[in-house]
């Protein structure tokens, strides 16, 4: 599958003369971009430059100020609080740095979680929700809570959990931030993996190795704007 | 100490509406506690220490001065048991033709005394005026209410066939020793019939150790000498009034709303504590030493605590004034002072935040002991293996994800779950009890109260009193009556002292004649009304104190004529001296005895006061008033009623929504989390609401039956009032659910503000919070 930003592809993402201001202070501003189909992209920038909010935008969990922002096609500013419910739903899934499990739900419920919420019968569910831990290598650590998993285990449940309505973008803040080493290079191939197959990815971090181990494109931020764009030869 | 103090109130700051919600649960507990407090200290405490004060006679005793010497009175009171005795003191009377607003014409117990200041037993308060000093004196007995008939003063009274009086003092004695003192010299001249001896006893606190002691203290004087003894247990009785017969609903009450308030100041304030052991844990690990965590939270808690109980001491001193106000109406009060005594506020400004802080130090102590990782552990994530299989099950049913997560949630979280089903379990419980009281206590005033159209007592002219004497007879005056338009029913009335065999005192009987009253047939619990000659009625006290019970056989005795009479029904309630025969009886013992009045029911619409002219202008003799239909009482005890049940169901309304309010608020991490994963605002609602419904559901359903069989245990055993089972089975079903029903909505309504606040936020604002 390609890493670089492919013309030929069609556009995922796009954002618009998107700004996001917080009372006085400005999140973002004005910032353009595209991801096409099928490109890791990683964003980096000093904290507070307004990468994590890029990202909120992107997944439809925070509204521009001005500006628009397009995903798969769908104007999220178009959409109400329950089109953006469904919108995320299908077309994106999240994987946090505190991954963000739901501590009342065992590893197989979390995963099966959002494929429930669109109404999968809960045993087709589960059924995916198992292939997918499986795939991860943690079918055996199914019925744990999220207390009782190590970092790399959690962070494996929230990659499965955020594959598992097949999204067309798959959306990491901070996805290594923390693992230990040995964690985080698991995730990192896990990553690579799934690009490869096609998964497009837009990954938020202040890692240049996992930038440069996971994405084809790199989006340098500064002052809430796009400072610099650089295609990326991945290392290995 | 100035940072426990910073920390503790940013954290007050930062959980406003908790803090809110704590001070108005004490509030409104403080409320209802020192309303409690306060109605049943005032039913005893401020005759005793009125009757304290002025060394109160356990025993007014009469004496018939021929059966008796001085001498041998004096010998008489120092036998063991008396603890201190005054007298003899000769008693008369002077008839006051005319009398004075606030003083009615009539009989006055006169008796001769010297100054009683200092006296060992009975030291009537001079309210005005000075005590009397020579003879032509008098000094009246006034009810003290706050206004003293100072115009009095000066006033000469002419008393057929007595000197000349001017009253020269005004005094109220709480003992009701007499209506009116004379110097000892004055006495001879109001044609002395009796001698008084005033006692105070080692023992009085009951009527069998009253009893015992006046048989001690006459064990040696002749047969027949002692007329009448006057106990204090009866004037306290009178004291308390309207309130007497509701004092076992108003102890109920008090102690109900005592212990459900404690309970659930106990569980807002400790379910705060425990939804708190995150920040418990962050606190720690920023350096603060246990005992300063244990500080910050005790202060959290004391500050909503502090303003709840001063703002509900004032709420309950206001609110406590016209409820005593109400229940002590037209009650002789003398010197005693019925209002909020001082001791209930104090115990109340400092008890209700005691109270707050306990319950904080519990589940606090427990934090003192966790390390930081375990008390931020212990306020995020649970056990491994809690309600797994429940999950499993739940998470692979039919139901709507959020709906199963919603079940679900209640077995991941045992604890707050327990707060919660506690909470409700408290509320419903409190409000199916207080409701069950309620319909009680109306259905039991609605036997008190006359039934159909307006009731008249036609009281018979008594010359001795000033009043006209009626120009016909006893049965022409009947038919008068009867006969007038709108009368619709008339029983005649004679109230006469009797001897019970096997009793010394007398006993005072209703004896009626006529129509009978249905009211009174109504308040017949056990056996039946009267149906002819030789039956009683009585009340359960009267009962018990002589040992006697439905069936049971016994004889009346008058002025040497006896006859036997069978006990055939028990009425609900009443003291003492309540019991009822029908005329034949009467006649039995006292042949030429006549009605003293005569109740009449009129129809409805009928003009009460066009009655009552007519039947004076065809016999002076007759005086008709409008009898008390009881619904002042009615009134009265349905307000108490519906205070109390109003603050109770506020009270444990605001436990129930604290508790859901925290588990909500705690859960917005992961709320905001579903949402990220694609939950729509509605089925964040659902789930939340879900989550309580169940809890919320099984807390009512338990709550339900308790509340019944607290209500049920109550109300067979109050003691002096025996219901019937009409008044026992208040419940409908359609109640029941809307109770059951009311426990759900309102853990229902707790999550739901919660629940929309975090179904509205926006995500990253959720977990950037967190």
């Amino acid at each position: 599958m390609t890493t670089d930003h492919d013309s030929a592809q069609p556009v995922v993402v796009r954002l618009d003369g998107v700004r996001k201001e917080y009372g006085e202070a400005t999140a973002l501003d004005g910032v353009s971009l595209e991801i096409r189909a099928g490109e890791a992209v990683a964003v980096m920038g000093p904290s507070g430059c307004g990468k994590s909010t890029l990202l909120n935008m992107v997944a439809g969990l925070d509204r521009p100020t001005a500006g628009t922002v397009r995903v798969a096609g769908e104007d999220l500013g178009s959409l109400n609080e329950t089109g953006l419910a469904l919108f995320r739903r299908r077309q994106v899934g999240m994987i946090f740095q505190f991954f963000n499990l739901i501590d009342d739900l065992p590893a197989l419920d979390n995963v099966a979680l959002s494929a429930q919420l669109t109404g999968t019968p809960a045993r087709q569910a589960r059924r995916r929700a198992l292939e997918l831990l499986d795939e991860l290598g943690i079918a055996d650590r199914r019925d744990a809570y999220p207390a009782t998993l190590s970092g790399g285990e959690r962070q494996r449940v929230a990659v499965a959990r955020a594959l598992m309505n097949r999204p067309a973008l798959l959306l990491a803040d901070e996805p290594t931030g923390a693992l230990d080493s040995r964690a985080g290079e698991q995730v990192m191939d896990l990553l690579i993996d799934l690009n490869q197959i096609g998964q497009t990815l837009l990954i938020v971090t202040h890692d240049p190795r996992l930038a440069t181990r996971c994405a084809g494109r790199l989006i340098e931020f500064a002052d809430g704007r796009v400072a610099r764009e650089s295609a990326l030869e991945r290392t290995s | 100490m100035s940072a426990v103090w910073r920390a503790a109130r940013a954290a007050v700051r930062r959980r406003r509406l908790q803090s809110v919600v704590i001070g108005l649960v004490v509030l409104c507990s403080t409320t209802t506690v020192l309303l409690a407090l306060g109605l049943l200290d005032a039913v005893s405490a401020p005759f005793d220490q009125a009757f304290g004060r002025q060394h109160g006679a356990h025993v007014v005793a009469t004496y018939d001065p021929a059966g008796v010497s001085a001498a041998g009175l004096a010998e008489a009171a120092r036998r063991p048991g008396v603890q201190a005795a005054e007298g003899p003191f000769g008693q008369g009377s002077v008839k006051v033709v005319k009398g004075w607003p606030g003083f009615p014409a009539g009989t006055l117990k006169v008796v001769g005394r010297a100054d009683p200041a200092g006296a060992a037993v009975d030291r009537p308060a001079l309210l005005a005026g000075r005590w009397a000093a020579a003879p032509g004196e008098l000094v009246l007995d006034q009810d003290y209410t706050g206004l003293v008939l100072r115009e009095l003063l000066g006033t000469r009274i002419d008393a057929p066939g007595s000197p000349p009086l001017t009253v020269v003092g005004l005094a109220t004695s709480m003992s009701r020793s007499a209506d009116a003192w004379v110097v000892p010299e004055q006495i001879g001249a109001l044609h002395p019939d009796a001698v008084q001896m005033l006692y105070r006893f080692a023992a009085a606190g009951t009527a069998p150790e009253v009893a015992a002691a006046v048989d001690g203290v006459t064990a040696g004087l002749p047969a027949g000498a002692l007329v009448s003894a006057q106990s204090h247990l009866t004037l306290k009785e009178d004291y308390a009034g309207t309130a007497r017969d509701y004092l076992p609903f108003m102890t109920l009450f008090g102690a109900l709303g005592l212990a459900v308030s404690v309970l659930i100041v106990g569980n807002v304030v400790g379910g705060a504590v425990v939804s708190g052991f995150r920040h418990i844990g962050v606190l720690k690990a920023l350096g603060f030493t246990p005992n300063q965590v244990v500080g910050v939270y005790l202060v959290m808690v004391s500050l909503p605590a502090v303003a709840g109980a001063a703002l509900g001491t004032l709420a309950g001193g206001l609110l406590a004034e016209p409820v005593l106000d109400a229940a002590f109406q037209g009650v002789r009060r003398g010197t005693a002072v019925v209002g909020i005594a001082p001791w209930v506020s104090v115990a109340c400004l400092l008890g209700m935040p005691a109270l707050a802080l306990l319950a904080a130090l519990v589940p606090a102590l427990r934090a003192h002991r966790l390390s930081a990782a375990q008390a931020i552990s212990a306020g995020s994530a649970p056990r491994a293996g809690r309600g797994l299989a429940v999950q499993r099950r739940l998470g692979g049913s039919r139901l709507p994800r959020p709906v199963s997560l919603g079940l679900g949630h209640p077995f991941a979280r045992p604890a707050r779950t327990a707060l919660t089903l506690a909470a409700v379990l408290l509320g419903v419980t409190t409000v199916t009890l207080t409701t069950g009281l309620t319909s009680t206590m109306v259905a039991y005033s609605g036997t008190q109260a006359a039934a159909g159209g307006p009731e008249v007592v036609v009281w018979v002219g008594r010359p001795a009193f000033g009043e006209t004497a009626p120009r016909l007879g006893d049965r022409e005056l009947e038919s008068l009556v009867r006969s007038r338009p709108g009368v619709t029913r008339v029983t005649a009335h004679a109230v006469v002292d009797v001897r019970l065999a096997g009793f010394t005192q007398p006993d005072t009987v209703f004896f009626q004649r006529g129509d009978d009253d249905p009211g009174m047939a109504a308040q017949v619990v056990s056996g039946r009304w009267l149906a002819g000659p030789g039956e009683v009625v009585a009340a359960p006290q009267f009962l018990k104190q002589h040992g006697l019970a439905v069936g049971d056989r016994t004889s009346m005795e008058l002025e040497g004529r006896r006859t036997p009479v069978t006990v055939v029904g028990e009425l609900i309630s009443g003291g003492g001296d309540r019991m009822w025969s029908a005329w034949p009886t009467l006649a039995a013992l006292a042949p030429e005895a006549v009605p003293v009045n005569y109740q009449v029911q009129l129809a409805p619409g009928t003009d009460v006061q066009a009655f009552a002219d007519a039947v004076r202008a065809a016999e002076p003799g007759l005086y008709p008033l409008p009898a008390d239909t009881g619904n002042t009482a009615t009134t009265t005890v349905v307000t108490f009623a519906s205070v109390f049940t109003v603050l109770l169901t506020v009270v444990a309304a605001l436990g129930v929504f604290h508790t859901v309010l925290l588990n909500t608020r705690e859960r917005r991490r992961d709320l905001g989390m579903l949402k990220a994963v694609g939950m729509t605002p509605r089925q964040v609602t659902v789930m939340t609401v879900t989550s309580v419904a169940v809890p919320g559901t099984v807390a009512g359903l338990a709550g339900v039956p308790l509340g019944i069989a607290g209500h049920r245990l109550i109300v067979d055993h109050v003691g002096s009032v025996a219901f019937p089972e009409s008044m026992k089975a208040v419940w409908h079903p359609a109640g029941l659910v809307l109770l059951v029903l009311a426990g759900v909505a309102i853990a229902a309504l707790g999550a739901l503000p919660p629940a929309r606040s975090a179904a509205r936020l926006t995500i990253a604002e959720v977990l950037h919070n967190e």
